[in-house]
């Protein structure tokens, strides 16, 4: 019966309200996973910034030379981890064969 | 999928803009923001537009499925070749061909310049590929 009015699109109005102690329990995951975000966040964003790190200074220093590129977001991933952008480029190639494939072999 | 007037007109217009913004951001992304798969995704979603709006059938008769899946191939190829010349050269594979370690007053930019083209190209003509095989279906 249930999976009748399911099928035809109806959200199951037999079911009735949801069980008062099921909504508690919902919500007390809610909370906790709201709480455990907002721990992560706080952690992640007050402590100190890394900000002039020897990394950022040879960067800010040396990249444009060493890459060719002023763009330094392009300097680093096409100079320093162009290899990282060769796997995504792979990813897409196997994405455009999957489909190519599946449609090919549904005909 | 119901045509509407306001898409037909738009789309006839704004499609070339599209993939010209799109090619404009594969030649530039060395310089300001874009790059190879931002501008691949534009010159996509130029595409995209114009099999929305016109119909695949005429998309493909200006953008051929098979002639698209060939240039991604053969772009991911290019790009497989460029890594291998940098080890032939010696600096590693895909370490850049064009630059040097003396300072210049203009960056040497080409191979940066040239990888932007190529994952430019293959990202377009991929997501291209996908969403009008996608359409066909229908």
């Amino acid at each position: 019966m249930s999976g009748q009015t399911a099928a035809s699109g109806n959200p199951a109005p037999e079911h009735g309200p949801v069980p008062r102690r099921r909504r508690i329990l919902a919500g007390a995951v809610e909370v906790a996973v709201l709480l455990l975000v907002g721990l992560f966040l706080y952690l992640a964003l007050s402590g100190d910034h890394p900000e002039g790190s020897a990394v950022a200074a040879y960067l800010t220093d040396r990249a444009a030379e060493e890459t060719g590129a002023l763009n330094l977001v392009t300097a680093i991933y096409l100079g320093y981890r162009a290899f990282d952008t060769l796997g995504e480029t792979i990813v897409l190639l196997l994405a455009v064969s999957g489909v190519m494939v599946f449609l090919e072999a549904q005909k | 999928m119901r045509k509407t007037t306001i898409l037909d007109l738009v789309s006839r217009k704004i499609a070339p803009f599209m993939l010209l913004f799109g090619f404009y951001l594969l030649s530039y992304g060395h310089i300001s923001p874009g790059g190879g798969f931002q501008g691949g995704v534009v010159i996509a979603s130029g595409v995209i537009l114009l099999a929305m709006s016109r119909g695949v059938r005429t998309a493909e008769s200006l953008f051929p499925i098979g002639a698209l899946s060939l240039l991604e191939a053969v772009t991911y190829l290019l790009l497989l070749a460029t890594g291998v010349a940098g080890i032939v050269v010696g600096v590693g594979f895909l370490g850049s061909l064009s630059a040097r370690e003396t300072a210049v007053a203009v960056p040497r930019v080409s191979f940066i310049l040239l990888l932007n083209v190529l994952i430019g190209l293959k990202v377009g003509a991929g997501i291209s590929v996908i969403c009008m095989r996608l359409f066909k279906e229908e």
